[in-house]
């Protein structure tokens, strides 16, 4: 066999046969299929699962769920802790429909300078003055709830944000481009639908990043506070420091030590112990748990914990990840060791498949 | 892939049209919803969800969509975006095909079809079911769209040589799960 039958073809194989390669590729690996039975054999197969998936109908998207869409935009203005209308409830969203009219293009304008509040309950007040219904809310501006008030504050055209009860939140910017909250202290439940980066709330912890999601972040005034996220994904990150947290995450924040590592939910409650004492204390000895302990989703944690810990204790949370996983193609041990950007962000792509 | 009257569409929906938006759902909804459904193992209900969530955030946020890249590349993203996210939280479920489903799906369309066909098409379902997620999405978006390797990259935010690598693996992966079956070699 010759050097050339050593490097097959099976990862092209696709490509090749979809006219995706460029032609001296293709050349080479036509040349390549004449005189290597193995990829011979691999290009039939390949061959053979695209003319089976053309078996697959295409199916008609049922007429609900167009009309759940209508309702889901028509609903958010009106009430600001409305759930998302699931799509199958909306045979009875038709009746919205009916009343709402062209309420839809009320949120597709432009932000103006003041924001929509309404109370939820109690007297939670704006700038110092109680509201009873609705009031507005512009930068610079406060909205607070005592012990037994809620809010919801829309936030421009992108989405909404409950505020729970003892919590002091203030308006920073509200703008079409930035739509920024600074949580001094309390709980708030964001629900944003926009494209990433456009919403942020700064604590004294960090500022979490809106990448097109759904959470809850709590804090108290010097930045120790918690944050889970239910749909999407968030960022967190004070001075240089990150964590991207996805939805069935959590990740929690301390003053001057910003975003911990996050662990998801469901993971071992010994794991997620490990990780909330090592993520802040940095003396390594939870380490030994958290890779014990870790499962295939669990990467999750073990992704964030490469770029936190150095020497020894980085190998050890390379080898447990390649043990749960196995390395993808363009990740090499060297690279990721020296923590390479490019090295990592692909392993985190391809890692999110599992979490 | 969207053309002149799809980028037209897209046009439209940017300046506020709201017949628009309709169009763009009508002309998207059952590549988005298909490819969804199949990613579910046939599940319906999650299929529908994942629909809504695509098209709800598409139409909050096409104002922002600069055109700077494809339209049906943003579309795909999101779709692939919605299919993880909905899987994440679906996590603790047992990821294997429903059959009860699979046949629910059948139903629709086999009285006219034979029965050796009606076949094929749920053993094919239930072998892309079977297919790990990353497999399984860069094999629907292939077939439920004609995107280049180029546009599916950029939905499933990867290098075009992963692309290829994942066709590859998942089609195989599809032959081998199928070897049983009769059917055309041509």
């Amino acid at each position: 066999m010759t050097r050339r039958f050593t490097r097959h073809i099976s990862r092209q194989l696709a490509a090749y046969l979809d006219g995706q390669l460029t032609q001296p590729r293709a050349q080479r690996a036509e040349i390549h299929l004449r005189q290597c039975a193995h990829c011979r054999a691999e290009y039939e197969q390949v061959r053979l699962g695209m003319q089976r998936v053309e078996h697959l109908p295409l199916v008609e998207a049922p007429d609900a769920i167009w009309l759940s869409v209508e309702a889901a935009l028509e609903a958010r203005p009106a009430s600001q802790t409305q759930s998302l209308v699931r799509w199958r409830w909306a045979v009875a969203a038709t009746v919205i429909l009916a009343l709402a009219g062209a309420a839809y293009w009320r949120i597709s304008q432009p932000a103006g300078a003041q924001w929509e509040v309404l109370r939820l309950a109690g007297s939670p007040s704006v700038a110092g003055e109680r509201i009873g219904g609705t009031g507005r809310v512009g930068a610079g501006e406060w909205i607070e709830t005592d012990a037994s008030s809620r809010a919801t504050v829309r936030v421009g055209a992108i989405g909404s944000v409950e505020i729970s009860p003892d919590t002091r939140l203030r308006v920073v910017t509200a703008q079409p481009g930035e739509h920024r909250l600074a949580l001094a202290r309390g709980e708030i439940r964001a629900k944003i639908s926009a494209p990433p980066k456009l919403f942020f709330v700064d604590t004294a912890a960090g500022t979490a990043v809106d990448l097109g999601c759904e959470y809850a972040l709590s804090t108290d005034e010097h930045g120790l506070g918690l944050l889970s996220v239910t749909k999407g994904w968030v960022l967190f990150q004070w001075q240089g420091i990150e964590s991207l947290v996805p939805a069935g995450a959590s990740c929690r924040t301390r003053p001057q030590a910003g975003p911990g590592i996050p662990y998801f939910e469901d993971a071992p409650e010994s794991l997620k112990q490990a990780v909330e004492n090592f993520g802040f204390e940095k003396a390594g000895g939870g380490l030994g748990a958290i890779l014990s302990e870790s499962r295939v989703r669990d990467t999750l944690t073990l992704w964030h914990l490469l770029s936190r810990v150095e020497g020894a204790d980085r190998e050890r949370v390379f080898d447990r990840m390649a043990a749960l996983t196995p390395v993808p193609a363009g990740v090499s041990r060297e690279l990721a060791l020296k923590l390479d950007p490019q090295t990592l962000e692909h392993w985190r792509e391809e890692l999110a498949w599992t979490w | 892939m969207v053309d002149l009257s799809g980028r037209e569409i897209v046009e439209a929906c940017r300046a506020g049209d709201r017949d628009a938006f309709r169009a763009l759902y009508d002309l998207y909804k059952d590549r988005v919803y298909s490819i969804s459904l199949h990613f579910f193992h046939g599940d319906a209900a999650a299929a529908g969800d994942v629909t809504q969530q695509v098209f709800l955030k598409l139409m909050t946020s096409i104002r922002q969509y600069r055109g700077d890249a494809e339209f049906s590349t943003w579309l795909y993203r999101l779709v692939v975006n919605a299919c993880m996210d909905a899987a994440r939280s679906r996590k603790a479920e047992p990821a294997i095909s429903d059959p009860s489903r699979m046949d629910t799906l059948t139903a629709r369309g086999s009285q006219e079809e034979d029965y050796a066909r009606a076949q094929m098409a749920n053993s094919v379902r239930a072998a892309v079911s079977a297919l790990p997620p990353k497999f399984r999405m860069a094999v629907l978006l292939r077939y439920f769209d004609d995107l280049s390797y180029e546009q599916m990259a950029r939905a499933l935010h990867c290098s075009m040589g992963t692309v290829a690598s994942r066709l590859s693996r998942g089609h195989k992966m599809l032959a081998e799960r199928l070897k049983g079956l009769g059917g055309t070699k041509d």
